[in-house]
């Protein structure tokens, strides 16, 4: 059977001017997808992972119908992407800029009924709708004011609230908890469990690793326009069984960093800098036999350790493994 | 079991949305309530300029100036309707332009694009929302404006002006799409709509009648909806003479450009459309 959303090596360049002084300009192809394929089940929480610039808004708005595609096909909800667009915006729900794309002006209640009106619900239906999502959100007190007097997360809620408008079997959700604190973030999360365990499909855009690994039941991970890895948390996580991942904080010289390096076994190392140096170090030995040469090396090159200790591993250990950079790193294409 | 294909609207679905979308517009522009005044008084004001300056200007002779090169010594009417039409017209040709350049700042617009409400349903409805916006304060400057310079605003055939500006809409809103597919591609609108402003109040004769301009101007300016329009309002109304002899020589003349205008918009508005849906998408601004 043909899952709920199916990708095949869907590509998407984008051509862009390059200024080139006041006249001049060039004409530059920005490759932001490199041939995805997916297959998303009915009924999944579906984790898209990735760092600034991966490339996840891009295969939503493709998704979506927003962008034709360069090359590759698509089915969502059972229709093919390009031949029945109509019928996939019909029968999704999708939060995709945030809190941009409303009328500021209006109230949610008038933002809410506006776009029910849109996906062809009539009158009575839009109404209806609009207080349950109301209600479910907890939008009540401020329901019935311009939404420019709201706070940036009560948008956000007010933009969820529009992605579920139709009701669709599939969401589709691009980095929902994005400016909005930690407790409303648990709790939009909350709602996204609630929904997907009331039969709903859910897509998940995330760069945030601790929550695709909470949330979703499958995660692929994307960088540079490409799925690196997919699979559920456990399997992805088992894929770095054999890899003992050690973390070390303190002050650490790039002579030290570049020592570790060349330690037999470590096929990684990432560096944050934050006052002091972390080190992520990957290596194909086990903890066992990795800790002691970690350490003796580290001090042969004067390096003073705060903090180390080995690690569960992470999706962010799986993303580094992959790739040596972080998820914080910005990837764009410059 | 009936089942309907998702995302295929019924008729009334789509009059539905159209009007959502002009309720919207409604509800949006009532909250900036000044919008309303200016555009009942700016038109008064308009005309009030050239108006003054015919009469410091034209003394005792004026008006038998005026009608040798008119047909209509009434140039207090003359001028005011120039003007009123004026701010019909203009407000109606950047109306689609004006919609998606707010609606790309907003972001609205590829929030709107997200829905299976078709984009000509969201154009039916804003032309609805402008086609009331605009006339109203037009119609109710036009009687200000006769009743501050001492004319009667019952003379004349005012339902035939009517015919005429309705007939001139379905025209203005098939070159707002024209307009509307600029903006859509050069995602800027304010310099574009400063420099057209000029263009199109030359064009239509605002002020002076076509039959003043240099030659090659005046056959641009036959090609150009508007000028029929206001031709046939200030014959309506003042009597200053059709193009063709006849009013309704004169209309035809609209109905044509009625079928040609939104067709040619339509299809380059679509075509625009679905470039950017190749590359950058609506959502750029
Ligand atoms: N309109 C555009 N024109 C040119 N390049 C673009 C355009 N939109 C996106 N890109 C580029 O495509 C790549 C993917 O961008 P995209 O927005 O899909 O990433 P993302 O994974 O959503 O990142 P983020 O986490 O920052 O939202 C980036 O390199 C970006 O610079
Ligand atoms: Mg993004």
């Amino acid at each position: 059977m043909l899952g709920q959303v199916t990708v095949e090596a869907l590509t998407k360049t984008y051509l862009t001017r390059q200024r080139q002084g006041l006249f001049k300009s060039t004409e530059k192809a920005v490759p932001a997808l490199r041939g995805v394929s997916l297959e998303i089940r009915p009924g999944e929480l579906f984790g898209l992972l990735g760092p600034n610039g991966a490339g996840k808004t891009t295969l939503i708005k493709c998704l979506t119908t927003l962008l034709l595609p360069t090359g590759g096909r698509a089915w969502i909800n059972g229709h093919e992407l390009t031949q029945a667009d109509n019928a996939i915006r019909a029968t999704t729900g999708c939060m995709l800029m945030g809190e941009r794309g409303l009328y500021w002006k209006l109230t949610a209640r008038e933002n809410l009924v506006f776009f029910g009106a849109l996906y062809h619900l009539d009158p009575a239906a839009r109404r209806r709708r609009a207080d349950e999502l109301i209600e479910q959100l907890g939008l009540g007190e401020i329901a019935d004011r311009a939404v420019e007097s709201y706070s940036s997360g009560q948008r956000m809620k007010l933009a969820f609230a529009k992605a579920l408008i139709n009701d669709a079997p599939l969401l589709i959700l691009d980095e929902p908890t994005n400016t909005l604190d930690v407790p409303s973030a648990r709790e939009l999360r909350a709602v996204v469990r609630d929904l997907n365990q009331q039969g709903k499909t859910v897509i998940y855009t995330t760069h945030i690793m601790a929550e695709a690994e909470t949330l979703c039941d499958r995660v692929a991970i994307v960088d540079h326009g490409e799925v690196l890895a997919l699979g559920t948390v456990p399997e992805l996580k088992a894929s770095l069984r054999r890899e003992a991942v050690v973390k070390v904080e303190g002050v650490i010289s790039t002579k030290a960093t570049h020592a570790v390096e060349q330690l037999p076994g470590v096929s990684n190392v990432a560096t944050t800098l934050n006052g002091h140096t972390t080190l992520t170090v990957v290596s194909q030995e086990t903890h066992a036999a990795l800790l002691p040469r970690l350490i003796e090396t580290l001090t042969a090159h004067q390096a003073v350790i705060q903090k180390i200790a080995p690690e569960e591993p992470t999706l962010e250990d799986v993303f580094i493994a992959r790739t040596g950079r972080t998820l914080a790193d910005d990837t764009r294409v410059k | 079991m009936t089942t309907t294909l998702p995302g295929r609207p019924t008729l009334s679905q789509n009059l539905s949305a159209a009007l959502a979308e002009a309720q919207l517009r409604f509800t949006n522009i009532s909250r900036y309530p000044g919008q309303l005044l200016t555009n009942i008084v700016i038109p008064i004001v308009f005309a009030a300029m050239p108006i003054l300056l015919g009469r410091a200007t034209g003394g005792a002779s004026a008006e038998a100036n005026f009608a040798a090169n008119t047909g209509s010594g009434n140039f207090v009417g003359y001028l005011l309707i120039g003007s009123c039409v004026f701010q019909f017209v203009s407000s109606t040709f950047f109306l689609v332009a004006n919609w998606l350049r707010f609606e790309q700042e907003t972001g609205t617009l590829e929030a709107v694009y997200l829905t299976p409400t078709s984009s000509a349903t969201l154009l039916g409805g804003v032309v609805l929302y402008s086609t009331v916006r605009s006339l109203l304060p037009a119609l109710i400057a036009y009687v200000v404006g006769c009743l501050v310079f001492g004319l009667n605003p019952l003379d004349g055939n005012l339902a035939l002006a009517l015919v005429f500006i309705a007939a001139g809409l379905i025209p203005l809103a098939g070159m707002s799409m024209l307009f509307g597919a600029v903006v859509l591609r050069v995602k800027e609108a304010n310099a574009l709509l400063n420099l057209m402003q000029w263009v199109v109040s030359f064009l239509m004769g605002i002020f002076f009648p076509v039959a003043v301009m240099p030659p090659l101007l005046q056959f641009v300016a036959w090609l150009f909806p508007p000028t029929w329009m206001t031709n046939g309002v200030r014959s309506a109304l003042l009597g200053v003479g059709y193009f063709f002899g006849a009013w309704y020589l004169d209309l035809a003349v609209l109905w044509v450009f009625m079928f040609l205008a939104p067709l040619l918009g339509w299809w380059v508005f679509r075509r625009t459309e679905q470039g950017i849906q190749r590359n950058e998408g609506v959502g750029q601004f």
